[in-house]
């Protein structure tokens, strides 16, 4: 439990350093978002407007007050009020996208990882054969083809031209959100090939990965006495090789999220999905600042927390941790 | 290798079971038929041993030459088109064809033009943020594994918090804040994200090589400590510094593109990044403009791919039972082949 402590207190520290970033990026660059509003009127505010201006983005008194302000807000969820959206709070925004971000990302990783996992499973079982010498390359490369590419090229192929997908949006205007099978089916339906271009370019380094630790782990004494013992190669496979492999594949799972979260923001670009990466977009154009920050907190804050989790289930696969 | 490569004598018991059985024992070069192998070219031995191993991996070579390649149209960009990146060439949406090779954009520039000089920009931020990042890992990763203790625990720190924050939100917030984040920008805030993994591994590998004789000897010599790191430990890190370079272009090459495809980057720098970003702002693909759109992508494709490449090769170095694993197919069929068992493998 000791190692569990130590990991949330790392990652309270982590939140607290992003909060912090957050605070100063603003107050360190030569025109501070206030400054752009003030400047916009010409000269046309009397100083007390001028004062209400900044005071409306927590710009006055001392910066250790400013900080305390600050921090105290975000803790209360508060992200200020989104220019873009005037006058809806930016929290509210960022949920909601932040749903539709998740429904991608999270149906991404769980294929990609999955799949990805056993090809690599299976390459490391098989090495140095057809499926190892030409699809290790082959997926890793996929990899390498930035998630942006890869959505243009299936929103040209599958949307443009067969015209088999729809141009955009989460789900058809003429379905109301319900808990319903055609709701849900409309959804995954316009999921698909954000998923899917999300999928191609992340399944890769699973198999990479898996591949890699698995070949590394045959050659210890435990597989070959596994072996030696004549139990069947499935059981020596998964039970033996890939649950070891499995483990470093978790931290690794959990690290790539901010990456993929990344991918995604680019990929709802082109689907026109209403994700955060749609919303962010809109709002590096007008400068909504509450809102890009937003984003980041919030990314953030979801990729410690699927650290904590990958934590727990390590704690949970590997016994040597629980003490 | 000519001497190697005759039968050697066989020993009397042997040519007397072989012939009882009627069984010729195969010569080396029918063995190196059989498994599929060739020998080196005789150069490559006068080479350094590392540098040898690198060019003789054919995957590494084939990424080498396919980035050379695209180094070398970029640096000659001037000689190969006459046209100005920046400039107006031609009518709107031309097709690919004899005055316009690529076809040009909407607004009538060259594609071809901009693909080349867009890569000058492109492969010079991707490789320069790259090297930076992979400085900075390293001088970390050697720093944190050699003094251990406080600095440790002070760098192991910055290390996780670097890993744990994502990225490409970062970049988002600061490029957002600078006025306009024009390539030098994002270079440089790239490099200073990028460098986590690279430290992680390098402080790894310079735990292990603490312990081991020749730096306690060192040590013990009386040796001072940043001579012990550039003259001892330094040369073995070499192969992971490598591996931390390509990583660490990939990353920054694709992240510069994808943050400039989204808008954050200087809309009238010309790179890979910006003609992506024209190119879906003016609806390219929908109005069946390809010609817009492909060309960068294939460009950047075909630079992630042979950085990929390259570190399939740099990896298969570092770690040979990842490069015994390519022979083993051709191993086992050789031993089944005889009747043995080849499960021990």
């Amino acid at each position: 439990m000791i190692f569990l402590a130590r990991r949330i207190a790392f990652y309270i520290g982590a939140f607290f350093l992003a909060v912090t970033f957050n605070f100063f990026i603003p107050r360190l660059m030569p025109g501070d978002p206030s400054a752009r509003i003030i400047a916009s009127f010409q000269g046309r505010l009397n100083e007390s407007q001028v004062e209400a201006i900044r005071k409306s983005y927590g710009l006055t008194g001392s910066l250790w007050e400013q900080y305390i302000t600050y921090v105290g807000s975000i803790l209360r969820l508060d992200f200020g009020i989104s220019t873009v959206q005037f006058p809806e709070p930016t929290a509210s925004l960022l949920f909601y996208g932040a749903t539709w971000t998740l429904v991608l990302v999270g149906l991404a990783i769980f294929f990609a990882f999955i799949i990805g996992s056993f090809m690599g499973i299976h390459a490391a079982w098989h090495r140095g054969g057809f499926f190892d010498s030409f699809f290790t390359p082959i997926n890793v490369m996929l990899n390498a083809f930035t998630p942006a590419i890869v959505a243009l090229l299936l929103f040209y192929a599958f949307s443009l031209q067969l015209q088999w997908f729809p141009l955009g949006r989460a789900h058809s205007t003429s379905i109301s959100p319900a808990l319903s099978f055609e709701f849900i089916g409309n959804v995954l339906y316009h999921a698909t090939l954000p998923v899917l271009s999300i999928f191609l370019v992340s399944f890769g380094g699973w198999h990479l990965g898996m591949r890699n630790v698995m070949i590394n782990l045959l050659n210890e004494d435990f597989v070959i006495l596994a072996k030696a013992k004549g139990l069947s190669d499935r059981r020596v496979r998964y039970r033996y090789v890939a649950r070891n492999a499995i483990l470093p594949q978790i931290t690794a799972l959990a690290l790539s999220i901010g990456f993929l979260l990344g991918g995604a923001l680019v990929t709802e670009q082109v689907f026109n999905y209403p994700g955060l990466g749609k919303f962010t977009f809109t709002a590096i154009g007008s400068r909504d600042y509450s809102f890009i920050q937003g984003q980041l907190l919030l990314l953030t804050a979801s990729v410690l927390v699927a650290n904590l989790l990958s934590d727990i289930a390590n704690v949970i696969l590997d016994p040597r941790l629980r003490t | 290798m000519s001497e190697l490569t005759q039968t050697p004598a066989l020993s009397q018991p042997l040519r007397a079971e072989s012939a009882a059985y009627g069984f010729h024992p195969p010569s080396q070069a029918e063995l190196m038929a059989e498994l599929g192998l060739k020998s080196r070219p005789g150069w490559t031995s006068r080479l350094p041993s590392g540098l040898a191993a690198f060019v003789t991996n054919g995957k590494g070579m084939v990424g080498v030459i396919i980035l050379l390649a695209l180094i070398l149209t970029a640096l000659f960009a001037p000689l190969l088109t006459s046209y100005d990146p920046n400039r107006r060439a031609g009518k709107p949406h031309v097709q690919p064809g004899y005055e316009h090779v690529m076809g040009t954009t909407r607004m009538g520039k060259d594609v071809f033009t901009q693909l080349v000089y867009g890569g000058r920009v492109s492969l010079a931020v991707g490789m320069g943020a790259g090297l930076a990042a992979a400085m900075i890992g390293l001088a970390l990763g050697i720093s944190a594994g050699y003094f251990g203790g406080r600095t440790d625990d002070v760098i192991t720190f910055f290390v996780n918090v670097v890993l744990v924050l994502p990225g490409l939100p970062l970049i988002i917030v600061i490029a957002t804040m600078v006025e306009t984040a024009g390539p030098m920008v994002i270079g440089l805030v790239l490099a200073l994200t990028g460098w986590g993994w690279a430290a992680r591994t390098i402080r790894t590998q310079t735990l292990a090589l603490r312990a081991r004789e020749f730096v306690l000897a060192a040590e013990l010599m009386g040796e001072k400590k940043w001579r012990i790191i550039l003259i001892e430990i330094f040369p073995n890190m070499l192969s992971f510094v490598m591996g931390g370079l390509v990583l660490g272009t990939i990353a920054a090459i694709l992240a510069e593109a994808a943050l400039e495809f989204i808008g954050l980057g200087d809309p009238n720098a010309v790179t890979w990044g910006t003609m992506l970003y024209w190119g879906q702002k003016n609806l390219a693909l929908q109005s069946g403009a390809w010609w817009e759109i492909w060309p960068p992508c294939i460009a950047i494709m075909l630079t992630g791919a042979a950085l990929v490449l390259i570190n399939f090769a740099v990896d298969e170095i570092t770690n040979p039972q990842l490069k015994a694993s390519r022979k083993i197919g051709r191993i086992r069929r050789f031993l089944s082949r005889r009747g043995r068992s080849a499960d021990v493998f």
